[in-house]
């Protein structure tokens, strides 16, 4: 499994003894019974301050996994926690961004007023909101966007405002449901180097699934290989590409191609 | 100037067509096929229009049917939203009530006034319920059906931001609905109107419906047709006011569609 760890232990943010989340042997079936298992016995941590992706083929579980960790839904057995304290439901601490955002953005709502939802949940009090929603704008490069509809907006504008509306939340960990897998090449591409970004400046701690292995390896620090039928993770690497990454330069890079190898072979062949 | 040209272009033909109806209708009333004492010429109506304008009681028979119209579609929009919601976003309410509503809905408004009138009288509030009566159908299913629109999206979105079931309706499910609610209140208001003007001729109760009735019994046709002329303005005032407050709400919508 994992090798390699010396130069990548130095590199991890102080302070991570105590993981920021941990998945113990959950398992989950529906249906039946006997019922499909979907997760056979998963047992990974979230490190704090980490890049966590998490790559597998379509059918692998990886988008219920998350939700698992989110809180939307409970596992048949096994145990979730989060800082030390069990999931059991969803968390203003635990942010979700969604894949489908035309689905999870609200369609009447403008941007700011999209941005605000977070803040009118955690209730803040009106005055402060807009100060809040404006650098949030400012953050995400929405500030010319403020007042329009989502419905009016490109799908990668879209996805800024829903992330947007993450932070706004001032979650502990982000979970990201293959946030940028429906834009096209170029988009993704940016909002990639963002997200990276902003995750060094917040020190965010991000799990975030994918089914594109580049897409894992670019931005994670470390990467989990999900398999399916039933999923379960079947690989653990640690990447240690050094940041900030650049598009060409690190996909370009020996490690990048070494880890791009190995994880295909995994992908393709089982 | 292009403004201008703009409406004449747009408006224009609707213009056109009406006058050659106006002209037709004085046409066929000056040759008299028809005595005058049942059709009356455009101009003798207009003329009694003007006449009930100025000594007033246009304007507050106008006021009267507007008024019991307005207060029924309220009452059925109110009830309408609040009764479709609950099927709409429950089973339980749905396995309850839809069989009783369905049996309801085909029983004719005017079928109802004589019930009412043994309940209430007859009355203002007599009028009121049968309007609400006739009116609740086209909110309550579109509320239904907007409320039952599943947005499993949302409601992920809703449990991640930690909202509970009363800000789930209020935040997320009342505006979703909005688009149902308001094309369902606008034909709950057009039959409101049809139901404030019967329940008047039923009931004797001030209005134009009333006076319209009242002209008619007494071969007033002048007075009859300006009775007719002020009910499709108010009507067509009223369903271009609410089609405004709809496109002013549902802006979000344009875009997508």
């Amino acid at each position: 499994m994992a090798h390699g760890h010396s130069a990548q232990d130095l590199m991890r943010p102080a302070g991570s003894a105590q993981p920021a989340m941990s998945v113990r042997e959950v398992s989950l079936t529906l249906g039946g019974p006997p019922g499909r298992l979907i997760l056979d016995a998963i047992s990974f941590d979230v490190r704090q301050g980490e890049f966590l992706s998490i790559v597998g083929p379509s059918g692998c579980g990886k988008t219920t996994l998350l939700r698992l960790m989110a809180g939307l839904m409970p596992p048949t057995s096994g145990e979730i926690t989060f800082e030390g304290a069990p999931v059991r439901r969803p968390s203003l601490s635990r942010a979700i961004v969604f894949q489908d955002y035309t689905n999870a953005l609200l369609p009447w709502r403008t941007v700011s007023a999209n941005i605000a939802l977070s803040l009118e949940a955690r209730g803040v009090a009106r005055a402060e909101r807009d100060d809040r929603v404006a650098a949030l704008l400012k953050k995400m490069g929405l500030q010319h966007a403020a007042a329009q509809f989502p419905g009016q907006l490109s799908g990668g504008m879209q996805q800024r405002v829903q992330i947007a509306r993450c932070l706004a939340q001032q979650p502990r960990i982000m979970l990201m449901d293959e946030p940028f897998g429906a834009l096209d090449a170029i988009t993704r591409q940016g909002l990639q180097d963002e997200l990276m970004a902003l995750a060094a400046d917040e020190k965010m701690t991000v799990a975030f699934i994918t089914h594109d292995l580049e897409e894992a390896i670019y931005l994670g620090d470390r990467v989990f290989v999900l398999a399916a039928n039933p999923g379960r993770v079947v690989e653990e690497i640690e990447v240690g590409l050094e940041r900030p990454r650049h598009q060409l330069l690190t996909r370009e890079d020996p490690r990048f191609l070494k880890h791009r190898h190995r994880l295909f072979g995994l992908l393709q062949g089982h | 100037m292009t403004a201008l040209s703009r409406a004449a272009r747009r408006h224009g033909p609707a213009v056109l067509f009406v006058a050659a109806l106006l002209g037709a209708w004085q046409g066929l009333a000056d040759l008299q096929v028809i005595s005058p004492v049942f059709f009356p010429a455009p101009s003798r109506a207009f003329e009694e229009l003007a006449f009930s304008a100025s000594d007033g009681s246009l304007w507050t028979s106008a006021w009267a049917t507007i008024k019991r119209m307005l207060g029924g579609w309220l009452l059925a929009s109110a009830a309408g939203i609040v009764i479709g919601g609950a099927i709409g976003s429950s089973r339980t309410a749905r396995d309850y009530l839809e069989p009783t509503l369905e049996f309801m809905r085909p029983l004719p408004a005017s079928a109802i006034i004589p019930v009412a009138i043994l309940f209430l009288g007859l009355s203002g509030s007599m009028a009121l319920a049968v309007i609400a009566f006739g009116a609740i159908w086209p909110v309550l299913l579109g509320a239904a059906h907007g409320f039952a629109t599943s947005r499993r999206g949302l409601r992920d979105v809703a449990a991640a931001l930690e909202f509970g079931p009363v800000q789930w309706m209020w935040k997320f499910s009342l505006p979703a609905a909005m688009p149902d609610i308001l094309s369902g209140a606008r034909i709950s208001l057009a039959i409101a109107l049809i139901l404030a003007v019967v329940t008047e001729m039923q009931a004797s109760l001030p209005g134009l419906g009333y006076d319209i009735f009242m002209a008619q019994r007494s071969f007033r046709s002048a007075e009859l047709y300006a009775g007719l002329i002020a009910l499709g303005v108010i009507g067509f005032i009223v369903n271009h006011g609410l089609a405004m407050f709809e496109r002013r709400v549902l802006s979000w919508r344009e875009p997508q569609s």
